[in-house]
Parts: structure tokens; C-alpha cells; sequence
């Protein structure tokens, strides 16, 4: 069945962006802001409403009317399944949250720039994220990142913004060279730019330098959207600095999207080929997501700042997530894309409480609002359970693995929490010194300029209220991960999803199997325990062990602001990678 | 990190991808030799199926339309990116004073202004009977405006490209284009399938959705493009 719902979801932002742009210099102020609101809910809707006509088939629909013609792609498809809507559902809300909290966050006009932007990146995140075509892909990942590059410098009296969007364009730029690099290289193999026609035809080849090479790169490109180590040091630099509205879709949404499309590119374009080097693969990925995850959480742990601080713990959680993706298992994918709309819910309250923060107080650095924060009890409150939402979620998502990969995967989302409850435990609660000499000050950043609102307007603390409640309930609901894995198990099917797609021959959903285990709640118990452990050792320790200390502060002068250094590490993050694939791919006979 | 430690992690890294990248490139077939069907498949449809000359163009603005819409808002979303991060007062400033001396310059110059103008339209116009299209000849019709700046001055560009009514043109090009996709919809189609008469292979009344398609392109470049240096020369006019 084909569905008008799936180009709506991409067009009608496109559409009211174009039309706001077009008339916005002759519409009464905060119109933009309305319309751009209605629209998000509306995207909101239509998602929600084909996770649901999704259900029992996955959705193809073909731009134009282009069917392929004996399994060859001519036009442009997305596919649709429960799975990739709710992301484009997670889209929705998160935009939508955005959009309001925006309302009241900025004490001044805004210009209408700012919401037609802020449409074409809701409109450009939705289109990548149901595209299954690799080129169509990239033209999104374009779209995306040009959107957030504008909207991550919007305070242009701060030179520390300007600093980060170039930072985040430069290296984001050299990673979609990359991609599109191995676009080239795939196009030029297989003649076709539709994923699961490129799955077909490298599937009938075997894994040459061609194919590991472009494998390479088009997973180094989205990875550097996600925000995997080595790529990620632009991510803390640009989230830092962004008006914390813009980020709320920043860390709920868009990293996870390059993990979504690593994992759709691997399972519908690669997993044959590359199928009898799956332990390889797995290796790797698996390596680089649990690396991630411990960087990202150690170094959520020395910030200050809380931006920065909520920056590294999408760093620490991309890399929790890839590893789940990595594993290259149907609960892993399932438990993945579970876990990043849940704990995108998460994310994005805590970075409404930022945001509520920042207007009230005028600041969002941790030590200098230490015991500040009593006239705002709701946003403690957000800031506080979010922050044990943030270590928990991620276990209650991981639905496979062994004990020792769950136990580290434990202890990086344990970190992130433990770094944020401290963080509130001191601005709400008095709690702790003063002073601390393991973190890193903030520089000035996209708040530094705002006026400070005398009251607390609905608006800035509800959209963190409702995303709080919403993300637990959907991490602790225990019939959707068997849902998820149920579909799942149809798109690990890279066979029976590329007969589907270019020949219309159907599969019928496999019958649920899957049954949440109690070790997932032990490990999300063990999770939030810890995280408060953590808490208490960031506030009441007497002083840092050298052993920590040390390696520490090395970590810290690597995340130096530096972009020529950023994009020395992408080149050695690509080519360690390119090496290991190569070496453990091509040496088999 | 040391200058030198950089740039010997980069030139040992940067070795290490260039040969990657050899290796994966000599996997490609060779020059000549594309076993590719696409193009096969649509040098034989195209002509009848979309009744058009130029099958290129039935690639950009139908078959893989899709992505032309999002190209097209690329170049939006840029132009108005740089107005948001290029925005600042610009009242109670002086004039500026950037008139050409030279009157050869300035003869010649402006005298190109018309056929400027009048190539690109019919670049955009023929695109798809001919080589051309609605994204090349957008570009050389904001040629022919920034050559009242060019030869002439920068308040001649100014009055005859006004600020709102470029913003009006780039918004209807983008939201024009969107809005065919749109309206195939409610002709009961797949969002962007013609639902127009694909009219006389080879004359301009051909090609169904494609010549409104390609035409929107063309105000949605021009305007952009007319817009971008309208920010830039700002930055150059009114310096900090």
C-alpha cells in the first residue's frame, strides 16, 4: 500500500519554508514562529500516524511513479517501516519542542531566517532518515548540514559561535566528500544509486579493494555526522555554542541519524558482500562505538559548562548506540533504534532545562550557579531525573551482547548521568564546593548575550516536562522492543528486502519471538546506581587520583578548538579504518 | 599539539588514505567500459515516455526530481543562511561611493547587460530541448544584474535587484517546486508524477511537469544568486 503521508512529511516543511522565506519581510511578527509550529506537529502526526499504517507492511514509495522495471531502479524510493517512522516521529516532536521553547527563549525579534532554516533542517532530517537511496541520501545529509551549519552561528556577536559553526562545517564537509567519494566508487561498481539495487549487484561480486574502500568512507561519513570517535571533535565545539532551541534537535536527533544510516547502508547495500566478514565488521564498529562511549562519558564528566557537558553525552550515547548497531544482529538494530528515540527524548529535556536555565539565570555553567537554582524547581527536577534517565535508558536499550561489552556500555551511560546529577544536584541543591580543579570553565557562548526573563513562562519548562515523560515510558515500555525486533528481523532480511523493494515481491513479517530479558533492568538498575555514585564521588572527593588526573588532562588539550587538528584526526580515523578492513577483508583468499 | 607533530600525523595518514584510495579506484571498470544500465534503460524511454530531446533533463526534473527539490533548497537554505549570519543595522550609514571611472568599462559593460540577461533566459527556457536548464541559465541571468554593479555601481545592482522582492522570488522559485510535487498529489498521482499534457516532442510546449520544474529552478537560482552577492557586497560596501 502506498501511502500520501510519506512525501508529506518532507514536503510540507520544504513548502511552509519556501513560503516563509518568500513572504516573511510582510507577516506580522511571531507568525513564522506559529506556522513552523503547526508545521512540526503536523510532520509530528503524519509519522505517528505511519508508524501505524506501517505495521503490517513496509511502505515503498516511488517519487514520480518511477517503479523499477525489471529490477532496476529508475526513480527515487523511501522505505517505510515502523522502525524509520518512529525516528521521523522523534523528528516531530523534537522540532516541535524546539519550536516552542524558542518562543519564549529569545528576548528579542527573531528573524524570520531563523524558522525557515530551522524548517528546511526538520523537512531535510525526515527526508534522510526514509530515503533508501544512497545518493538521495546525501543530497539530505547536504541539506541537513548546511541548515545546522547557519543555525549553530546564529549568535554572530559571539566570535565563539562563528568559531564552532566554521569548525562544524569544515569537518563535516570532509565528511561528506567522503561519502560522496564512496557514492562515486559504488555507482561506478554497480551502476546504481537505490541501496538495495546496490546490495544486489555487490552481492553477486566479492569483497575487492573497491568494495572495502567504499565502505570506508561512506561509514566515515556518517559517522562524522554522528559524532563517532575520532570524528567527533567538532560536535562539542558546535552544541556548545548553538542556541540551546537549535539544540534540542542537535543532540535528540541529528547525530542518531548518522547511525541510522550506517546501519541501513550496511544491512541493505553491504551485508551481502561483506557477509562472510561480518565478525570483522562487527569488530570494528563494536571497537569504535565502545571507545566513544567511554571518551565521551569521561569527558562529560570534567565539563562545566553544561552544553559542553550535554554534547559529550551524545558523543558517549552515539557510541553506546553504534556498538548496539555494530553488533550487526536484528536485536541489536532494534534495541539501537528503540534506544535512540527514547533516550532522544531525554536529550532533548535536558537541553530544554538548558534552555530554561540560560533565560532564568542567565548563565549554564555549573560552579558559577552553585546553589542558584531554587527559583526554578521544575527545570531542577527535569535536569535531575533526565539525568538518571540518562544512565539507565541506554542499558534498558542494549538487548544483546555479551556481559563485558554490556558492563562497559554501563558504565559510559553511568558516567553521562553521573556528570549531569552532580551538575544539578550543585545548581539546585547547594550541594558540594564551590571550586573544582578537574573542570573545564566554559567560554562564553550563545547565551551569554540573552536577557534574563524575570518569570518562568510555561513555555520554557513544559516541552521538557512532556519530552522527560515520554522518553521513560518509552524505554519502559516492555511491548516495544519485541515490536521492534519483530520488524527488525525484516530488515537484517537484505535478500527478501531488495525482492521486496525492486520486485514488489512480498515477505510476510516474521512471527514477535522476542522477549525483553530481566538483565536489562539489572543492568539499567546497576546503571543508575552507579550514576549516582559517580555524583557523589564529582561532589565530595577530596582530590583526583594522578592516575586519573593524568590522562585527563592530556584528553582535554585534544579537544582544542584547533580545526586543522580535527581534521588530521578524521584523516587518521580514516585511514586506521580503511587499513583494518582492509587488512582483515582482503586477506581472506 | 605541535604544528610539526600535525602535520606529520597528517602527511603519514594522508599517505595511507591516498593509497586506499588508489586501490579502491582501480576496482572501477575501465574508461569506456561502464556496464551501467541506467543510462541505456532512459536514452530509450525518455524520449516517449516524458517526450522530451534532452534525456538529462528527464533525469533532473522527473526521474530523479526528487533530488533536484533538494538541491534546489540547498542553494536556499544557503543564501538565507548567509543572510542570517551577515545580518546586522544597516541604517544611518553612509552612502557608498563605488562608481566605475572608466567609460570604456562602463559602455561596454552595460551594453552586455540585455544579452546577458536575454542568454540565460533562453538557457533556461530551451533546457530541455537543448543543453541548458533552469540551473545554469539562473546563474547567468544574475550574471547580467551584477553587471550594473560590475560596470556600472553599486546602487544601480541595488535598486534594480530590491532586497524584499529578491527574498519574494527565491521563496516562490523553492516553494514553486515543492508545490508541483504537491499538487500531483491532489491530481491524484505520486507526489512530483506529471499530471500535465506531455505535449509536441522538441518544441517548447513539451515535457509535461518538467518545463514548470526547470522554469522555478531558474527564479530560485537567479534570486539566490542575486541575493548572496547582495550580502557579500554589503560586507564589502558598509565595511565594520
Amino acid at each position: 500500500m502506498s501511502s500520501t503521508l510519506v512525501p508529506l512529511v518532507v514536503a510540507v516543511p520544504l513548502l511552509a519554508a519556501a513560503a516563509l522565506g518568500a513572504l516573511g519581510n510582510f507577516a506580522p511578527s511571531r507568525f513564522d514562529n506559529l506556522v513552523a509550529i503547526a508545521v512540526a506537529v503536523a510532520v509530528t502526526v503524519f509519522s505517528v500516524l505511519l508508524i501505524f499504517r506501517s505495521a503490517d507492511q513496509t511502505i515503498h514509495y516511488w517519487f514520480g511513479g518511477w517503479k523499477p522495471r525489471s529490477g532496476i531502479a529508475i526513480g527515487i524510493s523511501f522505505s517505510v517501516d515502523p522502525l524509520v517512522a518512529g525516528v521521523a516521529a522523534l523528528i516531530g516532536v523534537l522540532a516541535t519542542a524546539a519550536l516552542v521553547v524558542s518562543w519564549d527563549y529569545f528576548g528579542e525579534q527573531v528573524p524570520q531566517h531563523f524558522h525557515v532554516l530551522m524548517l528546511i533542517f526538520l523537512g531535510s532530517m525526515t527526508g534522510f532518515a526514509l530515503s533508501s537511496d544512497l545518493f538521495n541520501m546525501f543530497v539530505f545529509f547536504e541539506l541537513m548540514s548546511i541548515a545546522a551549519f547557519a543555525l549553530t552561528g546564529y549568535r554572530i556577536e559571539q566570535s565563539s559561535a562563528l568559531q564552532g559553526a566554521i569548525n562544524f562545517a569544515v569537518v563535516n564537509s570532509i565528511g561528506a566528500f567522503m561519502l560522496l567519494t564512496g557514492i562515486a566508487l559504488l555507482y561506478g561498481r554497480t551502476g546504481a544509486l537505490n541501496l538495495a539495487q546496490i546490495g544486489q549487484v555487490l552481492s553477486r561480486g566479492r569483497a575487492d579493494g573497491l568494495v572495502v574502500v567504499a565502505f570506508t568512507l561512506v561509514v566515515v561519513g556518517f559517522l562524522t555526522k554522528a559524532g563517532a570517535v575520532p570524528f567527533h571533535f567538532w560536535l562539542s565545539d558546535a552544541y556548545a555554542v548553538a542556541p540551546a532551541p537549535v539544540c534540542i534537535l542537535f543532540a535528540g536527533v541529528m547525530s542518531d541519524l548518522g547511525l541510522h544510516a550506517t546501519g541501513r547502508t550496511y544491512w541493505e547495500g553491504f551485508s551481502g558482500v561483506l557477509g562472510a566478514d561480518a565478525g570483522s565488521v562487527r569488530g570494528v564498529l563494536v571497537g569504535l562505538g565502545v571507545g566513544t562511549a567511554l571518551l565521551g562519558g569521561a569527558m562529560a564528566f570534567v565539563q562545566a559548562g553544561l552544553k559542553r557537558m550535554l554534547a559529550f553525552v551524545v558523543i558517549s550515547h552515539v557510541g553506546i548506540f553504534l556498538a548496539a548497531i555494530g553488533l550487526l544482529t536484528a536485536r541489536g538494530l532494534a534495541g539501537a533504534t528503540v534506544g535512540i528515540v527514547a533516550d532522544g527524548l531525554v536529550k532533548g529535556a535536558l537541553f530544554c532545562a538548558v534552555a530554561s536555565l540560560a533565560r532564568r539565570l542567565g548563565e549554564t555553567d555549573e560552579l558559577s550557579l552553585h546553589g542558584r537554582g531554587t527559583p526554578i524547581p521544575i527545570t531542577g527536577a527535569v535536569l535531575g531525573v533526565g539525568a538518571v534517565g540518562l544512565a539507565v535508558v541506554p542499558p534498558l536499550a542494549i538487548l544483546s551482547g555479551d556481559g563485558w561489552l554490556r558492563g562497559l556500555l554501563v558504565v559510559a551511560s553511568a558516567l553521562t548521568g553521573g556528570a549531569v546529577l552532580r551538575a544539578a544536584g550543585r545548581i539546585f541543591l547547594g550541594l558540594g564546593p564551590k571550586q573544582d580543579e578537574l573542570l573545564v570553565e566554559p567560554q562564553a557562548g550563545a547565551e551569554a548575550e540573552l536577557r534574563r526573563a524575570p518569570r518562568a513562562g510555561a513555555l520554557l519548562w513544559l516541552p521538557g516536562v512532556a519530552l522527560l515523560a515520554a522518553g521513560l515510558t518509552l524505554a519502559f515500555t516492555p511491548g516495544l522492543a519485541r515490536r521492534a525486533v519483530q520488524h527488525a528481523k525484516l530488515s537484517v532480511d537484505r535478500p527478501a528486502l531488495a525482492r521486496e523493494t525492486l520486485h514488489g515481491v512480498r515477505t510476510p513479517l516474521p512471527k514477535p519471538s522476542f522477549e525483553r530479558s530481566p538483565a536489562a533492568y539489572a543492568y539499567a538498575g546497576a546503571a543508575g546506581l552507579l550514576a549516582i555514585g559517580f555524583a557523589a564521588l564529582g561532589l565530595y572527593r577530596r582530590r583526583v587520583p594522578v592516575l586519573v588526573a593524568a590522562p585527563m588532562h592530556r584528553l582535554k588539550l585534544l579537544h582544542d578548538g584547533v580545526v586543522g587538528e580535527y581534521v588530521t584526526w578524521l584523516t587518521v580515523g580514516t585511514a586506521v579504518i580503511g587499513v583494518l578492513f582492509a587488512v582483515l577483508i582482503a586477506k581472506r583468499p | 599539539m605541535s604544528r610539526n607533530v600535525r602535520l606529520g600525523l597528517f602527511a603519514a595518514a594522508g599517505a595511507m588514505l591516498a593509497a586506499l584510495l588508489v586501490w579502491g579506484f582501480t576496482g572501477l571498470p575501465a574508461f569506456g567500459d561502464f556496464q551501467g544500465e541506467y543510462g541505456w534503460i532512459l536514452n530509450d524511454v525518455a524520449g516517449h515516455e516524458r517526450h522530451v530531446t534532452n534525456v538529462v533533463a528527464s533525469v533532473v526534473f522527473d526521474y530523479r526530481g526528487f533530488d533536484t527539490l533538494g538541491e534546489e533548497f540547498i542553494l536556499f537554505a544557503a543564501a538565507i543562511g548567509v543572510a542570517l549570519l551577515l545580518r546586522e543595522a544597516r541604517d544611518d550609514r553612509e552612502r557608498p561611493r563605488d562608481e566605475v571611472r572608466s567609460d570604456a568599462v562602463r559602455a561596454v559593460g552595460l551594453m552586455l547587460v540585455g544579452p546577458t540577461v536575454v542568454v540565460g533566459l533562453y538557457l533556461v527556457a530551451h533546457g530541455y530541448l537543448t543543453p541548458g536548464g533552469g540551473f545554469q541559465g539562473g546563474v547567468a541571468v544574475a550574471a547580467g544584474v551584477v553587471l550594473l554593479y560590475a560596470a556600472g555601481r553599486y546602487r544601480a545592482y541595488s535598486a534594480a535587484s530590491p532586497h524584499g522582492l529578491v527574498e519574494l522570488a527565491e521563496g516562490a522559485g523553492a516553494g514553486a517546486y515543492a508545490a508541483v510535487g504537491v499538487a500531483a498529489l491532489f491530481a491524484g498521482g505520486l507526489f512530483l508524477e506529471n499530471v500535465v499534457e506531455l505535449g509536441t516532442r522538441g518544441t517548447l510546449a513539451s515535457g509535461g511537469t518538467i518545463p514548470i520544474l526547470n522554469a522555478a529552478a531558474g527564479l530560485e537560482v537567479t534570486a539566490a544568486v542575486v541575493l548572496l552577492l547582495h550580502e557579500f557586497l554589503e560586507e564589502v560596501m558598509y565595511p565594520a
